[in-house]
């Protein structure tokens, strides 16, 4: 299939890469540019491993189509460290053991970052409902909801 | 050492889950990696009457295809080794695996996939355990006469047995009879089946895998591929999830033998829909329960008729029978018990391990049972279960002498936890002494 | 390899030609919620995509006599835009209970329109406002009422070489309520939804709108139901004869979320709480 040129911001540095007009966002980021973090748990919109922050917005990079994306600025977990520090959250959900097989991790934390960066000090409920979109089979949701009420108390 | 027991620790792995660099088996992308996708079966039951595959070789970017020819070793694996890795001939279930396409990625495998030619005799199926029991129900392995597993040649039921039930029935006041069903659950861990397969510049075959299990795997698979275990370098470890799913092949055959066959780099990966449908699953159990009790609680006697549905292979299921009937009779002392257990092929997928291994099956429907008593005697329920919890020394369904029992502490736990005030004389029992 | 096509005009003009050209070869994508599931399973096999994602059809505006919504507004603009929460707030709330956070932040009205989902939250708020759509092709445009846009399940009046550029949510008075029951609360698909509109007039009811979700081929409008409340003194027996009769005028399926059985019973409460709920709540005035 022909491939067109793609140009977004990904993680703070602009990419230029060759897709295929019925690519991803998920495939591009994982086949093309190796970057793994965003698994693969559907490809159906289900599962929340795959979630991204488009222009700062949570969105299943397995339901956008990549050439969507264009000129647009995408984060994913690769990008949530800075300067070679863990962010917060990353800090929390390592500390306080928020996963099993860590597999919902990446998305878990991207959907978890942009709830605090919205709602700096939300209630249980609040964080059980901007959450419910990501899955984790092993179980781990008190720990996650626990790590996020961590981090809006300011302990990390 | 001693300084950490007690506190909570962080992962030892635990940085790389939470910066996205664990490298799981799908995030492996080698250069001039092939693809592979299987061709399934449609129906449920049937015979393949023909197979062209010629019109999918030439689709371009194939590499090619994989049939049970390509199979060097034995066209078997599974827990109980009666799966074909590629069906030859008699479909047993709707998804069963025919044959494979190789391409350069997956969208070409799809459009080959679309060009096989595949006629296959559809057969009636049998879905439901009883219907397959029945005389003249269709036959789900070919050339045996009946649906059931056999234990030893001509041993139908698993049969586990303490005391005399017929006497226990004799000593009760009270006969309380219960049916219970489990269903049919996937495990669905996150991560799907994948596996990633080469051969290094020593020719060894090294297959990156999401097994839970890689020696059981490794010994299967040796048979497969025709190579001794010193040939394949069986890499695990990082896995999304797997709660017994993983104890299952999905996906490491028939990424091996592609990469035997092709000697490229090889991915094979199930879509969550793939996973869903057609991947090993807890099969149904069906129990009936006949149980005597005396007035005072004391339970004196448990008849079980166990019934596991295992699908259209073994799996798991023969042993997981046995265990569920084992513990059916959950943690109580009860002198007499017999357990007649029953694992029954259909047309379904197969029935694999998933946690709890099917004791949770048996215990689950012994708890409905416990209530359907305690409601027949006008007792409270926690006053039975007291009554009857296990005790250090008392024995269990299959001769085992229960020690550490701890069935009592767990319950007063939990009536704390749920704020039930129990009374004191049951507060004052102990699993220690009866 | 097949090969696909790729546009994203920027132009409405430019956007009906390739429709035009490409009919019912062409997939419209949006925020991709309902198209990308089915692309990534092979399940539809376009020969050209036209993204509609920019142009500059994402706004919501306030006329004199209704809301205009452009097609490819997002639901997570629906659910917090303050002119949607003041005129149409049953929109708001179908918005605020439809998917997930991700899947709000891409799926847009239009598609949720397009998609013909029994199922669809918003469709089913917007059939108790009276919203119409307007359609666009190459060779003119049209306005239809919403309730004659459905067909049956992913079945619309919507012809291949059209788009959905707008809905049109009139400014009508009444109490409204959206409630959906699912499987659980969060990233849902409603086993039973229910939007209703009261227009009451002191006491009685002027005019009432009952609209049922997964309750039939398409989102359902109770017509017979609500013309028992039409005219009357609403009293708790009448609201309870009215969600029978709108439970009557349903056709549920049995499927992997509920059985019909479970969807008849649960219905019929979901309409008699949204009737109660609705009288509670404050007027919409335009």
């Amino acid at each position: 299939m022909k491939q067109q040129v793609l140009t977004f911001i990904l993680n703070g540095e602009e990419v230029a890469v060759l897709v295929t007009p019925t690519e991803t966002l998920l495939d591009v980021l994982r086949e093309r540019l190796q970057i793994t973090g965003p698994k693969r748990g559907c490809d159906d919109g289900e599962c929340g491993a795959c979630t991204v922050l488009l222009d700062g917005e949570p969105v299943r990079s397995c339901l956008t189509l990549a050439l969507t994306v264009e000129g647009r600025t995408v984060t994913t977990v690769e990008g949530l460290m800075v300067k070679g520090e863990l962010d917060r959250l990353q800090k929390a959900f390592y500390e306080r053991g928020a996963f099993q097989c860590g597999f919902c991790t990446p998305g878990m934390l991207m959907v978890a970052k942009s709830l605090l960066a919205k709602n700096p000090n939300p209630s249980r409920d609040e964080i059980r409902s901007y959450m419910a979109g990501n899955l984790c089979r092993c179980g781990s949701y008190e720990e996650i909801i626990e790590a996020i009420q961590a981090v809006a108390a300011g302990e990390y | 050492m001693t300084q950490y027991v007690g506190q909570a620790m962080p992962r030892y792995d635990g940085i790389g889950q939470v910066t996205g660099t664990t490298k799981y088996v799908d995030d492996i992308v080698l250069p001039g990696m092939l693809y592979a996708k299987c061709l399934r079966s449609p129906v449920h039951k049937g015979i393949i009457r023909h197979l062209d595959l010629s019109a999918a070789e030439r689709t371009p970017g194939v590499v090619g295809v994989l049939t049970a020819q390509d199979v060097p070793g034995q066209n078997i694996y599974g827990a109980s080794g009666d799966q074909p890795v590629f069906n030859p001939d008699h479909i047993r279930y709707k998804g069963e695996r025919i044959a494979a396409v190789v391409a350069v990625d997956e969208d070409t495998c799809m459009e080959a996939l679309e060009k096989v030619k595949l006629e296959i005799e559809e057969q009636e199926p049998v879905f439901d355990m009883f219907e397959a029991m029945k005389p003249g129900a269709p036959i789900v392995r070919p050339g045996t006469t009946h649906n059931l597993h056999e234990y030893m040649p001509g041993m139908t039921t698993r049969v586990i047995k303490l005391g005399d039930v017929e006497q226990g029935f004799a000593e009760a006041d009270l006969i309380i009879e219960g049916r219970y069903q489990t269903t049919q659950q996937d495990h669905a861990p996150i991560e799907p089946h994948v596996s990633v397969a080469y051969l290094d510049p020593a020719n060894r075959l090294v297959i990156h895998t999401v097994s839970q299990c890689l020696y059981f795997h490794l010994s299967q698979l040796v048979r497969v591929f025709g190579l001794p275990m010193s040939q394949i370098r069986y890499i695990g470890g990082t896995i999304g999830g797997g709660f017994g799913g993983k104890n299952d092949i999905h996906a490491d055959h028939v990424a091996g033998l592609a990469a035997l066959k092709f000697r490229k780099p090889v991915k094979y990966r199930e879509t969550r829909r793939e996973d869903l449908r057609y991947s090993g699953k807890r099969g149904v159990f069906v129990m009936e329960y006949k149980t005597g009790v005396k007035k005072d609680g004391r339970l004196v006697a448990n008849h079980i008729k166990e019934y596991h549905d295992t699908g259209a292979y073994g799996g798991f299921s023969a042993y997981a029978t046995e265990k569920c009937g084992m513990f059916a009779s959950g943690p109580y002392w009860i002198p007499n018990i017999l357990v007649e257990a029953k694992t029954i092929y259909t047309n379904k997928v197969v029935s694999i391990s998933m946690r709890g291994f099917a004791i949770i099956n048996g215990q689950s429907t012994m708890e409905i049972q416990m209530g359907k008593i305690a409601e027949a005697l006008g007792m409270d329920p926690w006053e039975l279960r007291f009554i009857n919890a296990w005790r250090d020394g008392d024995m269990g369904a299959s001769r085992y002498i229960v020690r550490g029992a701890g069935a009592l502490e767990a319950m007063k736990k939990a009536a704390e936890l749920a704020g039930v005030q129990l009374p004191a004389h049951l507060m004052a029992m102990s699993s220690r002494r009866r | 390899m097949r090969e696909v096509l790729y546009y994203a005009p920027t132009e409405l003009t430019e956007a009906t030609a390739i429709l035009a050209d490409h009919r019912d070869k062409a997939a419209v994508l949006a925020g991709g919620t309902d198209l990308l599931p089915k692309l990534n399973y092979y399940e539809v096999k376009p020969h050209a995509l036209l993204y509609i994602g920019r142009l500059g059809l994402s706004s919501i505006h306030n006329g004199s006599s209704a809301l205009t919504i452009g097609a490819t507004t997002t639901t997570a603009d629906l659910a917090t835009h303050h002119l949607v929460q003041q005129y149409a707030p049953a929109l708001a709330q179908a918005a605020r209970l439809s998917g997930s956070v991700a899947i709000q932040n891409a799926a847009t009205i239009g598609g949720n329109i397009a998609n013909a989902s029994p199922a669809a939250d918003l469709v089913v708020a917007l059939l108790a406002l009276d919203a119409s759509v307007r359609l666009l092709s190459h060779s003119g445009q049209r306005d239809v009422h919403l309730a004659d846009f459905f067909l049956g399940p992913h079945l619309t009046i919507l012809q291949p070489d059209e788009l959905i550029t707008q809905i049109h949510v009139p400014l009508s008075p009444g109490k409204t309520e959206f409630l959906k029951l699912g499987r659980r609360k969060g990233q849902t698909l409603a086993v039973v939804s229910v939007a209703v509109r009261l227009q009451l007039d002191g006491d009685l009811c002027h005019d009432a709108r009952i609209v049922l979700g997964s309750m039939a081929p398409t989102p359902l409008r109770c017509r017979t139901a609500e013309h028992l409340l039409r005219g009357q003194k609403i009293t708790t027996d009448l609201i309870h004869q009215a969600a029978t009769q709108a439970i009557a005028e349903s056709s549920p399926i049995t499927d992997q979320r509920a059985t019909a059985w479970y969807r008849k019973k649960a219905g019929e409460a979901l309409v008699q709480r949204a009737l109660l709920q609705a009288l509670d709540k404050k007027e919409v005035r335009p």
